[in-house]
């Protein structure tokens, strides 16, 4: 049980101009799971292992309640970390897998042997103590892996994308089952994850990076409502948001495809002063519908997934043609080739010419 | 193995295919025949090995009880034989361990200069012994290591240092990182880390290595010839000596050859499938 | 500020913004070299001893190939300066000994790759007994190199009574004395024999790790089995060969027992390497020369050598990452 804490931290690589994370600062609290997100090449696993003390700090520092672990060894610093590719001994046991630690630190076999059962029983593990990594499915190998970070009872919990190689189907029952584990244990815990679906289903709250900056970090509910950024409101949300450019123009109105697009008041008011320049409408596809009135277009593709549908409407905006996705609710009977309108009905998001978000 | 894509598949007809064996079958006898040719004339007469080619013949054990009894002005086969046996398996057993943390040090948690190191291993076998042995043998006689087994142990220690690390070293490099990173979280030290996590995984690279420096030392002439005329002589001088212009020799020193190589082909037929994975592995990465 | 990260050992300037206080830099230093030499210590024993062994008696090589020393009859040594470099370079012996090594090394190499490819490509198929014949074909890589020369020379190759000039005779053809006539050919042909299951092993490696689907896919998209060959199996294989080359070349340019073995050390035969102990202890006693003599092969070996091994690098590069 802790809290952890990072502090300016940045990690560059020798020979790269850019740094991999840049001067991240995220305050995590006890008992708190926290999912770092963001795309390939973010920084995301990146400032995991500069927690777990697998890549040097280049500057700033990193605490372990409130103790500052930045020169300590990984040893040193009472963690626990569940791999991708799980990182089994291949030589040994499930059980032996599991006390390894244990043993490093001393512990005699006794008790090793009851922490072991203990971990072994919470995770359903018990028949396959006595069999080798290489003889366990896939799944199996995953709670091995989580198994053996919570023998040790450690402070924190680390993971790197610890489902991303699990078959989807399993993947969102272990998602759950990870969640519960993690809220009955307690531990404050790191998870890393490029699925922000994902993210947005365990974490209590979430860190989206991008390119090695913190681009926000909130609850689910809050990134999605309120993004802070254009990079953010594009990556929160499945499917994405449609994101249009548009110029508000002289009477900071914004117009895609001659719509009118209606907005809270307080974001009308700071269009008035966000400067000139190209600023970006942000409209979730759950936040339109198909009907009589609205952005005049044709339907180009539709997805139907039986519980909801998403049209994908042609229509020219500014001179250029446009494509917006549209949900519609259970199935439809909307064809490719119809003529359609798109309507607003739920709030639209507006990012001013420098990505930030306009209103608050 | 082979795939229904074998580039060697020509034809997919069973008449080419058969034919295509049967010539490999053929190949292969005619890489093994003058092995075979040897360990027959073993088994001959002097009479029977000498002169015109012999298939058929009494076999007789006559040779190998020439070839071993003791005879004053040659070596005894025992004492050569346990000369070989001693210096090939204590110059490798030293060898591998040095090889081990050096091969550690070189790829699981390299040094900055790895490459350099690596280098300087290879480079050692630029000068080859026979052009630089003057040194050697000076420094030998000025040591008193002359006619000792202790002279071939460490130089075929350092013949075979640079191919173990290198062969070693790629096989370390089958590790996946992520192994060592979990050991080093849960607290291993890197002593720990290489004998509950490393050796484990690559202990058929292990023997592979071993295997080959076995082969090289037990098959190695000069130095022995160099360095050891007369006490501490090795099975490859032994062997040598029973070439004679006085009289037929022939079975005697098929005898003498097939003792001699006995050792090194078993090893090798028994570990092939280690070793080739060795050489591959050690080779390629 | 230059640190050297203990993780992976590079060196690195700290990121722009935030510069440590004075006390974590201390203490961040140290670890860093403290990491360093405990990466250190498990290579010292090996790079150790290997210096001693193999360091001194270069350097005292060096020393030896500028002064003038000869045993027969025996005179004090003196120093030379490099007259002994000077010579070599217009001894014809010296010459006659260099290209000699070029011929050997080269089609030693050269045709046990060839014919490793061969017989690799022959043991890729999945036909009874491969196992068996791959056994049968490694074992003359596996035969003591003197033996392996004496049995050819006596059994094989000789004129009256060997296998070769038996089966030839069936043919109706006259004996012919390989040995003495063509003495470096014989000592090419046995170490052909020997080292081809080198190479056969590492190529037959090659061919078992090409990728299944690239080539199923090439069937696919209608080439023959020339075609693949040519396209995607040769440039495949193409490190390997390299390798192959490289390896071997090490090993074959310092050939002696076959030399010894086979022919006797007659002139024609002798490379490098034997010239220099013939010069040596091997029966000329001219020490300064001979000397002087090793350090040339040395020199040239490094030339080809990093040469060969700019290949190897290509094949160390892809490691960086790890």
């Amino acid at each position: 049980m802790a809290e952890v804490k990072f502090e300016n931290a940045s990690r560059i690589y020798p020979g790269s101009d850019e740094p991999a994370v840049d001067r991240l600062n995220i305050d995590i609290g006890d008992g708190e799971l926290l999912v770092l997100v963001g795309p390939s090449g973010s920084g995301k696993s990146t400032a995991l292992r500069m927690l777990a003390g697998l890549e040097w700090i280049d500057s700033g520092s990193v605490y372990i309640n409130d103790k500052d672990v930045t020169l300590s060894p990984p040893q040193d610093r009472d963690i626990a970390m569940v791999f991708q590719n799980y990182a089994l001994y291949p030589s040994m046991t499930v059980a032996q897998n599991m006390g390894f630690a244990l043993k490093q630190q001393g512990i005699p076999k006794e008790q090793r042997t009851k922490q072991v059962r203990e971990a072994a029983r919470i995770l359903d593990l018990e028949p396959y103590l006595d069999r080798k990594p290489k003889n366990l499915s896939g799944g199996q190998r995953q709670r091995v892996a989580m198994g053996r970070a919570i023998v040790r009872s450690p402070q924190v919990f680390l993971m790197d994308e610890p489902l991303s190689n699990l078959d989807a189907k399993l993947r969102v029952q272990t998602r759950t089952e990870l969640a519960d584990l993690q809220a009955r244990l307690g531990v404050t815990t790191v998870y890393v994850t490029h699925d922000q679906v994902e993210a947005l289903t365990m974490g209590h709250r979430v860190a989206v990076l991008n390119f090695g900056v913190l681009q926000q970090v909130d609850s689910p509910a809050i990134l999605y409502s309120r993004p802070k950024n254009r990079f953010v409101a594009g990556f929160i949300g499945s499917p994405a948001m449609n994101l249009i450019d548009v110029d508000p123009g002289e009477d900071r109105h914004l117009r895609v495809a001659d719509l009118d697009i209606p907005l809270a008041p307080e974001v009308a008011a700071a269009l008035k002063t966000s400067g000139p320049g190209t600023h970006t409408v942000g409209l979730r596809p759950e936040h339109m519908s198909i009907g009589t009135e609205g952005i005049a277009g044709e339907v180009a593709v539709v997805e139907e997934l039986g519980s909801e549908s998403f049209v994908h409407v042609n229509t020219m905006h500014q001179g250029e043609p446009l494509l917006i996705e549209v949900r519609a609710e259970g199935q439809t009977k909307i064809q490719r080739g119809d003529h359609v309108n798109v309507a607003v009905r739920g709030p639209a998001h507006v990012f001013g010419p420098d990505g930030e978000r306009v209103g608050d | 193995m082979s795939k229904s894509t074998d580039v060697a598949d020509f034809g997919s007809n069973r008449f080419t295919g058969a034919l295509l064996s049967g010539f490999t079958y053929l190949l292969g006898f005619m890489f093994f025949f003058p092995i075979l040719w040897m360990v027959l004339n073993a088994f001959k007469t002097e009479a029977d090995a000498n002169g015109d080619p012999v298939f058929f013949f009494e076999p007789t054990l006559d040779q190998f009880r020439l070839v071993t009894e003791d005879i004053p002005g040659r070596a005894s086969f025992s004492a050569v034989y346990t000369n070989s046996f001693t210096i090939v398996v204590v110059s490798t057993v030293i060898v591998m361990i040095l090889a081990v943390p050096a091969a550690f040090a070189l790829s699981v948690r390299p040094i900055a200069k790895w490459r350099d190191v690596l280098f300087f291993f290879i480079s050692t076998k630029f000068l080859p012994v026979v052009a630089g042995i003057l040194p050697v043998y000076i420094i030998g006689r000025e040591l008193d290591l002359l006619n000792t087994r202790w002279s071939l142990i460490i130089m075929y220690t350092a013949l075979n240092l640079p191919l173990a690390v290198w062969m070693l070293r790629s096989f370390f490099q089958e590790v996946p990182t992520e192994l060592i990173e979990a050991a080093r979280i849960d607290g291993a030290s890197l002593r720990s880390q290489l004998t509950s996590v490393v050796l484990p995984i690559v202990a058929p690279g292990l023997a592979a290595t071993g295997l080959l420096c076995f082969i090289f030392a037990w098959n190695e002439f000069f130095l022995s010839l160099q360095l050891n005329t007369s006490d501490a002589q090795t099975a490859s001088v032994w062997v040598t000596g029973f070439e004679s212009q006085r009289e037929d020799f022939i079975a005697k020193l098929s005898a003498a050859s097939t003792l001699v190589v006995l050792p090194v082909v078993l090893a090798g037929w028994v570990a092939q499938k280690r070793m080739i994975r060795g050489l591959a592995m050690g080779a390629i990465k | 500020m230059q640190t050297v990260d203990p993780v992976s050992d590079e060196v690195s300037s700290n990121a722009p913004s935030e510069t440590p206080s004075n006390v974590r830099s201390e203490a961040a230093k140290k670890i860093q070299k403290r990491d360093a030499w405990s990466r250190r210590i498990p290579l010292l024993p090996a790079l150790i001893f290997l210096i001693a062994v193999t360091q001194i008696p270069f350097v005292l090589s060096i020393y030896y190939s500028l002064t003038e020393w000869t045993v027969n009859p025996p005179r004090p040594r003196t120093f030379e300066g490099v007259e002994n470099y000077t010579f070599a370079f217009t001894d014809d012996f010296f010459r006659d000994a260099a290209w000699v090594t070029a011929k050997m090394t080269f089609w030693s190499v050269v045709l046990s790759v060839l014919f490793g490819l061969g017989m690799a490509m022959l043991l890729d198929r999945k036909f009874r007994g491969v196992g068996v014949v791959r056994t049968l074909v490694l074992t003359p890589f596996l035969v003591m190199p003197v033996v392996a020369s004496l049995v050819w020379k006596t059994q094989m190759f000789d004129a009256s009574f060997g296998m070769i000039n038996w089966f030839t005779d069936q043919l109706g053809l006259e004996p012919y004395e390989f040995v003495s006539r063509r003495p470096l050919w014989s000592v090419i042909a046995v170490l052909v024999w020997q080292w081809t299951p080198f190479m056969m092993l590492i190529l037959l490696a090659g061919l078992q790790s090409q990728s299944d689907s690239v080539l199923e896919a090439a069937r696919v998209d209608g080439a023959t089995k020339w075609g693949i060959f040519r396209q995607i199996t040769l440039p495949h294989l193409r490190s390997y060969i390299e390798l192959c080359a490289l390896l071997g070349a090490i090993y074959l340019i310092q050939v002696f027992d076959h030399i010894v073995g086979l022919a006797g050390g007659v002139a024609s035969t002798r490379n490098l390497p034997f010239f220099v102990y013939r010069t040596s202890i091997g029966g000329g006693w001219r020490f300064g020369e001979a000397s002087a003599y090793s350090i040339i092969v040395v020199v040239i070996t490094i030339i080809f050598a990093t040469f060969g091994l700019r290949v190897l690098s290509g094949l160390l590069e892809g490691e960086d990452a790890a």
